[in-house]
């Protein structure tokens, strides 16, 4: 545990390239036995990159891999875990269709052709004990499993392969504290033997508890390093950032009860999925949807778009009802509805096609617009400050950030009357969700209707004027001014009364 | 409107036409009359039948589908054009062209109905067409080559030449004309690419892509129907299985001439660089008096082999 070991892991001046795109630039970077280090970062910083590098599942375009002091290529993964290297991915990697035994079995140290080492099972049975998961059966399928219990799962697979540099990337995302209690407990037993812990993680209370060393990166470079403790949180974003975001959210403007009403949904079902859903979207407002994942706040998106068949009840848009049977019928101006689908790289967004392309694609074939004409979205282009080389750089090589951007762009230049949001800012990085909430305000004050669907309460909080809450496709609460607390959002998210004292202070 | 995008030029359009240059130049050592105009102006006419084929084939590659019932589309339109034109009666006889297209676009509307509306893969659903009407065919020549000749338009459009160059060539370069307008004049080439790529998010971006597809399916299956009219008035007459050599080099012109067979990428320029590369290398392999077992596997290997390619360019990428 002396800081003259030679580190397990160290690279030096590692850098990889994505065709134009930079994901790490020069980094210096190494992991000490006995250490658990925190690498921070916002999304695109270069933090799963890294992590890839060191665990064997991309070569370093330039620079070396040091291990125990010896310059070493990692073939693959297998090469990785063969010298103690073991992974823990975000993107969670078991197979759904095996069993918990068999996933633990796959890829264990020793097993090859069908020969299968039981000393495998009975460690990853004894951590998954120590970890709450003792309920977990070996011949559950993965697939049957929650997500929290596929996390557990992941980390008895990982710690069974006796790591001597374990890397978690966001290992506990899904886990409650409790459990996280637990796994940390048994981290700080796997780094009191001697085992390296790399651990990237978004929720800073959980760095503060188990690291001893954070490690900054920034758009792919390696800003600092230093000891847990040296830096207070706002000095830390203040680092990640690279500058200070004083306010998130832009001011919200005084709602007004009495604007005209541009779209209102009355009795909006679809089967059994959606059912009796009411609610008003006036002029210069934005409308959140709420709800745990899959309560059908997402149909309604869906339905407003076109893309949902028999939907029951009513759609009327400034007074006239709509029969809307497709995305090409609600786009046209006469209607004017824009969606931006929840998942950027396979709804929003043809990866392989340049940003020109993709920006074009919602203008063709809409009445009465010229798709060729730049100027329908060079403002908002620069509005949103798109980083790019050309208009003809593929988009799958922008970052997360950016393609949203361009997936923004693109329905933006439509001028719609009513934009439909679904979870425009998950997973992005915080001046890129700051741009968005402040062209999101600038669009309802000059007079767009705004539907938000989000995960993330604080922007029915601070961002949306009004916030209805879904459970098992119904509306659940309707939330406005002060009602709208982090209590009431989540209590109506689990579909518990409302608090007496937030009721109180909602009526006060 | 033009929607068209500036590409830096893509030297992989460039290749196949390179490749005909290299066969001729190198074939010609051997057999110096391939430099002759009289040979030359044969291969365009024999290029022309696969050439027409391959640009409806290549719309439907480009949107990542397959169309498998090229061989009994393009026998069924023969069929059709030498029995109507076979009777002799004029109004018939005038009629058998635009029948026989007629009966291609319908072909192309059933293959679209099962891909669109059922969602059964084109692969599997092409080739179950392809088997239907090969058996309506036998079903209704009893098994034997079916009596019909080639109307004097049809021979003449296969056969004719105009100022000495051939009228089917000709021909050809019409339809690749229109289809290259049509890709690029309006949105249909820009779909066809992002459906090619990502049928959801083109979808999603209000892009009728049903009839994106019902199109491209009907304008494949006129193609081959053309094809079918052109090879019945060159041979004047419809003979059973006369589609059945054309559904490889097809596939192999448009996949020579970079259209990725997983659709997105690609276009009409490529392919007919892709024909006449094949039709080339099929004319020297027959000068060279190769066998037609050798001559399938030579389009099998070229075919693995620019797959192959694809594949390591998209690595690469």
């Amino acid at each position: 545990m002396t800081p003259n070991d030679p580190p397990i892991v160290r690279l030096k001046g590692v850098t990889k390239r994505y065709g134009a795109t930079c994901a790490l630039n020069d980094v210096d970077f190494a992991c000490h036995p006995g250490e658990i280090h925190a690498v921070l970062g916002e999304n695109g910083a270069g933090k799963s990159t890294l992590m890839k590098i060191i665990s064997g599942v991309i070569p370093p375009t330039e620079g070396a891999i040091y291990l125990d002091g010896t310059e070493t290529t990692l073939a693959s993964p297998r090469d990785a875990v063969a010298r103690g290297l073991v992974c823990m991915f975000q993107e969670l990697s078991l197979v759904p269709d095996l069993s918990v035994r068999e996933n633990l079995l796959l890829g264990a140290p020793g097993s090859g052709l069908g020969r299968l080492p039981k000393t495998a099972i009975a460690r990853a049975q004894q951590v998954l004990a120590q970890i709450d998961g003792r309920h977990i059966s070996m011949r559950a399928r993965v697939a049957d499993l929650s997500l929290a219990e596929r996390q557990q799962v992941e980390i008895a697979k990982a710690l069974a392969r006796n790591p001597r540099l374990l890397i978690l990337d966001e290992a506990t995302s899904a886990l409650n504290a409790s459990v996280v209690d637990k796994v940390f407990d048994l981290i700080r037993a796997e780094s009191a033997r001697g085992v390296g812990v790399l651990f990237i993680s978004h929720r800073f209370h959980e760095i503060e508890a188990l690291a001893d060393k954070i490690s900054v990166f920034r758009n792919g470079s390696h800003v600092d390093t230093f000891a847990n403790g040296a830096h207070d949180y706002s000095a830390i974003i203040g680092k990640m950032v690279g500058q200070r975001i004083d306010d998130l959210f832009p001011p919200k403007s005084p709602a007004d009860p009495d604007a005209e009403t541009v779209l209102q949904l009355e009795g909006f079902g679809w089967g059994e999925a959606l059912q009796d859903v009411n609610i008003t979207l006036r002029k210069g407002s934005i409308v959140g949807l709420g709800g745990l994942d899959g309560q059908g706040q997402a149909h309604v998106l869906h339905g407003l778009f076109g893309v949902l068949k028999n939907t029951s009840g009513r759609i009327v848009l400034e007074g006239r009802d709509l029969a809307l049977s497709s995305p090409k019928q609600a786009k046209q101006p006469d209607i004017g509805i824009a969606l931006l689908p929840e998942d950027r790289k396979t709804e929003a967004l043809v990866l392989q096609q340049s940003i020109r392309a993709n920006m074009q694609l919602a203008a063709l074939g809409t009445d009465g617009v010229r798709a060729s004409d730049p100027a329908l979205y060079q403002p908002y282009l620069d509005a949103l400050e798109l980083k790019y080389a050309t208009l003809d750089q593929p988009v799958g090589q922008l970052s997360g950030g950016n393609q949203q951007k361009v997936a923004l762009t693109k329905w933006l230049a439509l001028k719609p009357r009513c934009l439909l949001l679904a979870d425009p800012t998950r997973g992005i990085d915080v001046k890129t969700k700051t741009q968005i909430y402040g062209l999101l305000r600038q669009l309802a004050d000059a007079g767009t209707a705004i539907l938000l669907l989000s995960t993330d309460y604080e922007e029915f909080i601070h961002l949306c004027d009004e916030t209805h809450i879904f459970y098992d496709g119904r509306v659940v609460r309707h939330l406005q001014g002060d009602e709208v607390t982090a209590n009431n959002i989540l209590s109506a998210a689990l579909n518990m009364p409302a608090t007496e004292m937030g009721a109180e202070v909602a009526h006060a | 409107m033009s929607t068209q995008i500036r590409k830096p030029f893509d030297l992989v359009v460039a290749v196949p036409f390179a490749a005909t240059l290299v066969l001729i130049l190198v074939g010609s050592v051997f057999y110096p009359q391939m430099l002759g105009l009289d040979y030359l102006s044969q291969q365009l006419q024999i290029a022309a039948f696969l050439g027409v084929i391959a640009m409806g084939a290549t719309i439907v590659i480009l949107l990542g589908h397959i169309d498998l019932s090229v061989p009994w589309v393009l026998g069924g339109a023969a069929l059709i054009s030498t029995t109507l034109a076979g009777t002799g009666d004029p109004t018939l006889t005038m009629l058998a062209i635009p029948a026989a297209l007629g009966f291609g676009a319908l072909i192309g509307c059933l293959n679209a109905v099962g891909v669109v509306i059922l969602r059964i893969p084109s692969m599997v659903w092409t080739l179950a067409m392809n088997s239907i009407l090969l058996g309506s065919s036998v079903l209704y020549t009893g098994g034997f080559n079916p009596k019909g000749e080639a109307s004097g338009l049809m021979s003449f459009v296969a056969t004719g030449r105009v100022l000495g160059v051939p009228m089917a060539f000709v021909l050809w370069m019409g339809v690749a004309l229109v289809l290259a307008l049509v890709l690029h004049r309006t949105g249909f080439g820009r779909y066809l690419s992002a459906i090619g790529y990502n049928e959801k998010a083109t979808y999603l971006s209000g892009v009728s892509t049903p009839s994106v597809l019902f199109a491209a399916f009907a304008i494949a299956g006129v193609c081959s129907a053309l094809g079918g009219v052109l090879l019945a008035g060159y041979a004047n007459q419809a003979y059973q299985s006369m589609g059945d050599p054309y559904l490889l080099p097809t596939i192999a012109a448009v996949v020579i001439g970079g259209t990725s067979i997983l659709g997105g990428s690609g276009g009409l320029v490529g392919t007919i660089g892709g024909v006449f590369f094949i039709t080339l290398l099929n004319s020297v392999l027959s000068v060279m008096q190769i066998s037609e077992a050798w001559r399938n596997i030579t389009f099998g290997l070229i075919i693995l082999v620019m797959l192959l390619i694809q594949t390591l360019r998209r690595k690469e990428g």
